[in-house]
């Protein structure tokens, strides 16, 4: 099949590039287009237009199947173009598929589904969203919507070849707008750096889970780097991380930790000692309701002493299973429902 | 047996919740008492309408703990925020264990239809004996929440979301011998947007104009002196003042009591209001403003399958609205409006709890790996958990709590004072530092 996959953030691409390698592994031939993402370095494989263009572009009559992993804001804007330039061609518009691009949960999955109902295929990722897109349409006119749970697509949880590193290292991940302010960050960053100071023989890496701006000053005063770049004598045991790319950081770690970042989910599916920051609770805000069942939640003073977290960590399998890890054939999932949509 | 039930509850929207759960309760036979928890501008309408329905006090937290008819409920059903709840479950128990006393079934639930934050007000509320869900669409997300979890054995029972008597007391009179009245039940946050709450205005003044045989109604949520769980700056009167400059004459402000409105009007209109319910109650027929879209932030997800989301804009006129079609019943059973769902479901959960005994162990909340809200995450209970460790002088922990309190807090000044007097490793510095900072008392 010739597909093509749209991406407008920086979280979409990522996701389809995944998409885009599972796909080609299978046989299909996939092109990734999409506007440039700012901050993140320019990507050859993506062709650069903007959304409304694409929708317009004739490129898309080449394809089977357009992945329209648009922002839910941008997904109505560029159906409606395409679906209004296929008219005046006099063709049918391209079979679209979509769904969300992060491993959305509760009212943030409801609010990404709504701008997407009516594709003609919803790609979901485990049984926890398929129950949730239920509840959604319930007795709605897209109650029949199609859809295929297709796994954990969007981010990268196949296994790792890298070892890690021989110093323990302990990975923080730091959400650019979790918590949302600045003084929150301020008080979580002291106190990532009273635990740096307990565990000298650990290194701490503050790593950014989405692309920063290349010059730090314009990171924003949300994030733990930023923080970190204020403080004048951090401990020599915590640095910060790649502002670009936060797998490399993830691979090498002993052990991850975060608040609500979707990138706590890859260290979990390869068997990493992973922590969820209990601290601030289940708050919708911070992605709690997500990482309620995740069985690897607790506060940041239980985790001290450091090397206990070697050992531990390990999540509730049932309900990784259920946010799709328990799915494995979702590529072959997703071009059996594409061949029957183009047939 | 008939159970003597105490509801205790603060905020307005909150007391009407109880009002309707009172009625219904007595209306099977239990006894029931309202505590309302003193609170400035709650309005007075509330409170007088719970007095005359039974039994009403007026006692803070505190003081309801250490009065003796307490132990004479069988069950206490709590409706506060999520960590009032949490720390009204924790200190009742508490009190009831250190004064030999009883300990009661305690339940909670929810003020009207849930539209966000589903898992977060479960996560305060799990613990509780018993948690009060409006309909199967709320059950299924609590079973899906706490499924492979330690909580999997979290009580629940649906009590639907029939709030109103109106077959007995209201007998609900035809379409024809109600007036031509639209009533527009207004959110204080639904719509947020100043502009989108006058664009709203401008399209149910289009309406009123459209429709010169009829009278558009809006009713404020609050009066202006009053207040409701949302602070807003801006009361929907100036709202109606800056959009429309002059309204048309069919259209006004009605602070009249809202089931008085619902039992002589035609229709109901809201963005996402419970109000919608009540309106079902009293033979109004409702609809849902669909002009701004199907909107998490605006609540009208909610509403998809309900068969009653209108254009008000598109519409012709009102006729044009009132001759829409009824609420489809399969997606009202979802919701749980159904008469399979009420009080009377309580009552007899509350008996399968043992009578009042109060005997039935309750739900561990402290899991390795699992955090819940209800546990000790509150700040006032950190803070009080703090003072508890500084008064048995383990440091240790009254630091771990008083972080914790200051990673939810930071801008309180009075934690970070705390938090660096505890920390002072010289022991007569400490001391010092901890007699001239403020403890929290509360």
């Amino acid at each position: 099949m010739k597909l093509a996959l749209i991406a407008d953030t920086a979280a979409g691409r990522q996701a389809c590039r995944l998409l885009g390698e599972a796909l080609q592994r299978c046989g299909s031939t996939v092109i990734l287009l999409g506007p440039a993402v700012e901050p993140a370095a320019p990507d050859p494989a993506w062709l650069p237009l903007p959304v409304a263009q694409l929708a317009a572009s004739e490129l898309l009559d080449q394809v089977d199947a357009v992945g329209a992993f648009l922002d839910s804001e941008s997904l109505p804007g560029f159906l409606r173009i395409h679906r209004q330039m296929a008219a005046l061609r006099g063709r049918q518009p391209r079979p679209l598929f979509s769904g969300p691009y992060r491993p959305l949960y509760g009212d943030a999955l409801a609010a990404d589904l709504l701008p997407r109902l009516g594709c003609d295929l919803l790609c979901l990722q485990g049984e926890a969203q398929l129950e949730e897109l239920n509840w959604l349409v319930h007795g709605t006119p897209h109650a029949a919507q199609a859809r295929e749970a297709i796994g954990l697509w969007c981010l990268p949880t196949a296994p790792i070849g890298h070892s890690p590193s021989q110093e323990p290292l302990l990975v923080v991940l730091d959400q650019p707008d979790v918590p949302a302010s600045p003084f929150a960050n301020a008080v979580l960053y002291e106190r990532l750096c009273a635990v740096a100071r307990t565990s000298p023989q650990w290194q701490l890496r503050l790593q950014s889970d989405q692309p920063l701006p290349a010059d730090p000053q314009h990171w924003p005063e949300t994030c733990l780097g930023w923080h970190h770049r204020q403080n004048r004598q951090p401990p020599a045991n915590l640095q910060l991380g790649d502002p670009l790319d936060p797998l490399p950081g993830l691979i090498q770690a002993r052990v991850c930790l975060g608040i609500g970042s979707d990138w706590l989910l890859p260290p979990m599916v390869w068997g990493k000692p992973t922590v969820v920051l209990g601290d601030y609770g289940i708050r919708t805000a911070f992605n709690g309701p997500l990482f309620f069942g995740s069985g690897v939640m607790r506060r940041l003073a239980d985790c001290l002493p450091l090397d206990q977290l070697i050992g531990g960590g390990r999540p509730n399998a049932a309900w990784l299973d259920s946010r799709g890890w328990a799915i494995a054939d979702g590529t072959e999932r997703l071009l059996r429902r594409l061949k029957a949509l183009v047939r | 047996m008939t159970l003597k039930l105490l509801l205790v509850a603060d905020s307005d929207s909150q007391l009407l919740a109880c009002q309707a759960l009172a009625d219904a309760a007595r209306g099977h036979g239990a006894v029931v008492t309202v505590n309302a928890i003193p609170r400035p501008g709650t309005p007075a309408a509330v409170l007088n309408a719970l007095e005359q329905s039974g039994p009403l006090w007026a006692m803070s937290a505190s003081e309801l703990l250490g009065d003796p008819r307490l132990d004479a409920c069988d069950a206490i059903g709590v409706y506060l925020t999520g960590s009032k709840l949490a720390e009204f479950r924790s200190t009742y128990r508490l009190s009831r264990l250190q004064r030999r006393r009883p300990v009661r079934p305690l339940f909670c639930g929810f003020n009207g239809v849930v539209l966000e934050r589903f898992e977060e007000a479960i996560a305060w509320r799990l613990g509780y004996d018993l948690i009060c869900l409006n309909g199967p669409r709320d059950q299924a997300r609590l079973d899906l929440l706490v499924r492979h979890t330690p909580f999997a054995g979290q009580r629940s029972v649906i009590t639907g979301l029939v709030r109103n008597r109106p077959a007995a007391a209201h007998p609900a009179c035809t379409s024809d011998e109600r007036d031509r009245i639209l009533v527009f039940a207004e959110q204080v946050v639904m719509p947020a947007a100043a502009a989108e709450r006058r664009r709203l205005l401008q399209i149910l003044a289009r309406l009123a104009r459209r429709s010169p045989d009829w009278q558009v109604l809006i009713k404020p949520r609050v009066a202006p002196h009053e207040t409701t769980f949302h602070a807003v700056d801006t009361h929907i009167s100036h709202t109606l003042r800056e959009a429309l400059g002059s309204a048309p004459s069919n259209l006004q402000l009605s602070y009249a009591p809202l089931p008085e409105l619902l039992q002589r009007s035609r229709l109901l209109a809201t963005v996402s209001s419970t109000a919608l319910f009540d309106a079902l109650d009293f033979g109004c027929r409702p609809v849902v403003v669909e002009d701004f879209g199907l909107r998490q932030d605006l609540g009208t997800p909610f509403f998809a399958g309900s068969g009653v989301l209108r254009h008000l804009a598109d519409c012709d006129d009102l006729d044009d609205l009132e001759g829409g079609g009824d609420p489809d019943p399969a997606w009202l059973h979802w919701v749980g409006y159904h008469p399979d769902f009420s009080a009377a479901n309580l009552l007899a959960a509350l008996s399968d709890l043992g009578g009042g005994q109060g005997d039935q162990a309750p739900l561990q909340l402290c899991h390795p790996g699992y955090v819940v809200n209800a546990a000790d995450l509150s700040t006032n209970q950190l803070r009080r958990g703090a003072e508890a460790a500084i008064r048995c002088r383990d440091y240790d922990e009254a630091i771990r709590l008083l972080e914790i309190a200051q990673l939810h807090r930071p801008d309180n000044r009075n934690i970070g004072r705390r938090l660096a007097a505890v920390r002072q490793r010289n022991r007569l510095l400490r001391r010092l530092a901890l007699l001239v900072t403020p403890g929290f008392r509360a």
